[in-house]
């Protein structure tokens, strides 16, 4: 009975949590802006930014590689700078810029790992080797981009972490193995623990992550779950028409906003919720052509940034 | 656990070991080969007496020690210039290489995300050094050991023993030097260059006190004076060597102590 409220106690302290946590470099540059995250225990969190918006210091933070200027993180519910030792031995981590020794083969390597830990599951190093194909008996340097990858990605499963911090991923991996490491994720999300995944890429967090976090320029701008995001991507579309159309009226539908108005074509921006409305509106007028295609991240993001900048 | 890191370092590092002790231990034999012609030359002594007074203090020929003597022979030859030499370029490097150097190469990011306190991680760096000067010194001590009574150097055992022992400390402070200064900024170049230079100074301190009487103020603060230039014909100076030991925990301490509390340099 006992043991059961202490479980609780425990499974209630979230995987992640920071509160007010900055990181100024040199007393000017903001990399980190009073970020407030929690990510709860048995989810996988998307953390989604451009290149240079403060993922990798946002995880170099957690894992008390650099320490904060303010705020203050907790890892399972143990303070990164007073209990990091053992918050970091329930988490494994794969950085971002994955820098291996040249020398070792991936076996010595991971053995060498192994032993710093000082507790791995060696039937589960195995299936995770096997699962994403690493190579295990050539040194390191001899290794492609992507192999090392792997190299990185074992390490980072083999002991069972409660948490996984993993930065950029599947960088380098062919798309069959992406699939790998996204079931990878989603079952250790399915045992229970828990998965922080940055990247770049939208695409491979929508596929993985239950929520999303967006941070642009060391701030975080939204979190949302990954159906909430999905319910905002863009459409980016090309109207071309018969005769010139004033641009009031498709800028009056909630979500539209027009990119570009040149003598009879129209270029616009569009969450797929609006498509419905927009093309009705469009179907009024006499149409040559109509281009729907995905909007890029780029677009993507600027439009979430400048709904952020709107509602603050 | 931070065992592995010292055990793992010394691993990965066994043939550059292995290729060190084969080089001192040539080195050692092939000066110790030349006594043999140098005893039965008095005119060296005459040679070494017409030397410049600098020269002379710089590579520890003492007043009335004589250099055709198996230990003055091994004490100017040996470990007044070559063998420290020797090992302090490979401490330094060493210092230098296993802690910035691997931050510089972005490899430390992973190693410290593991379970480990930084200053575990820095003492057992320093003792794979220490292991390393220890694992040279004794093939340096094992082959004039092994040589002695085939070329008649004629050495005491116990001043032998000192004598290494002094060269490894010697070899030990700068080392760490070099690892607690890589420890404290992330800078592989000063790293190497703040033990170096302490090294050279502490080198001309010693020789040059003598005859500069403003160094002699210092020599206080050279590690090769207060282990004693002639450990051969005089044995080295416990006190001192102790005193160098101890700076040696300092600096490595220090450094531990400093790289907890700054960020990780990451590429």
């Amino acid at each position: 009975m006992e043991a059961r409220q202490y479980d609780r106690a425990v499974t209630a302290t979230p995987a992640i949590e920071t509160v007010g946590l900055c990181k100024t470099y040199g007393g000017k540059v903001r990399a980190l802006v009073d970020l407030d995250l929690r990510v709860e225990r048995g989810e996988v969190f998307g953390y989604l930014g451009p290149n240079g918006a403060g993922k990798s210091t946002t995880i170099r933070l957690l894992l008390d590689l650099i320490h904060p200027t303010e705020g203050r993180a907790a890892l399972l519910g143990l303070e990164t700078r007073s209990q990091g030792v053992e918050a970091r031995r329930r988490v494994g981590y794969l950085p971002g810029d994955l820098r291996l020794p040249d020398r070792l083969t991936g076996a010595e390597f991971l053995g060498s790992l192994a032993r710093l830990r000082g507790h791995v599951d060696e039937a589960r190093r195995d299936e995770v080797s096997a699962r994403l194909g690493a190579i295990l008996d050539r040194p390191l340097r001899h290794l492609s981009k992507g192999n090392r990858q792997k190299i990185g990605l074992v390490q980072a499963f083999m002991h069972r972490p409660e948490l996984v911090v993993l930065d950029e991923p599947t960088a380098g991996l062919d798309p069959l193995l992406q699939g790998e490491v996204r079931a990878l994720m989603r079952e250790v999300a399915a045992e229970g623990g828990t998965v922080f995944l940055s990247s770049h890429s939208l695409d491979e967090v929508q596929h993985t992550a239950d929520r999303v976090g967006i941070i642009r320029s060391g701030r975080l701008v939204d979190v949302d779950s990954v159906a909430g995001l999905r319910s905002r991507s863009l459409r980016r579309v090309r109207v071309a028409f018969a005769n010139g159309v004033p641009r009031e009226r498709f800028d009056r539908i909630e979500g539209v906003r027009v990119v570009e108005e040149q003598a009879s074509l129209v270029r616009l921006l569009a969450p797929e919720t609006a498509m419905d409305g927009l093309v009705k509106t469009l179907a009024e007028h006499t149409i040559v052509d109509l281009v729907s295609e995905p909007a890029d991240l780029e677009e993507i993001f600027l439009e979430l940034y400048r709904e952020a900048d709107g509602a603050g | 656990m931070p065992v592995e890191l010292a055990v793992g370092a010394l691993r990965d590092s066994r043939r550059g070991i292995a290729a060190w002790c084969v080089g001192v231990a040539a080195y050692v034999a092939m000066v110790a080969a030349i006594y043999p012609s140098v005893e039965t030359s008095p005119e060296f002594n005459e040679l070494v007496e017409r030397y410049p007074e600098v020269l002379k203090s710089l590579f520890g020929i003492v007043e009335g020690g004589d250099i055709t003597s198996g230990p003055g022979f091994v004490d100017v030859e040996l470990f007044s210039f070559m063998l420290p030499l020797l090992l302090l370029v490979l401490a330094i490097g060493y210092g230098a290489r296993t802690l910035a150097g691997e931050e510089d190469a972005g490899r430390l990011e992973l190693l410290l995300a593991y379970p480990l306190r930084r200053r575990a991680s820095v003492v057992a760096k320093g003792a794979a050094l220490a292991a390393q000067i220890a694992v040279v010194s004794v093939a340096g001590w094992a082959t004039l050991l092994v040589i002695d009574p085939l070329v008649g150097l004629a050495l005491d055992f116990g001043n032998l023993c000192a004598a290494f022992v002094g060269v490894a400390v010697l070899a030990l402070f700068h080392g760490w030097l070099a690892l607690g200064v890589g420890a404290a900024v992330p800078s592989r170049a000063l790293a190497i260059a703040v033990p170096a230079g302490a090294a050279a100074l502490g080198y001309l301190v010693n020789g040059l006190h003598d005859l500069a009487g403003w160094l002699a103020p210092f020599r206080f603060v050279s590690p090769f004076w207060l282990v004693g230039s002639s450990p051969l014909q005089t044995g080295i100076d416990a006190a001192g060597t102790l005193v160098v030991l101890a700076a040696a925990v300092v600096v490595l301490a220090g450094g531990a102590l400093l790289l907890e509390r700054r960020d990780l340099q990451t590429p």
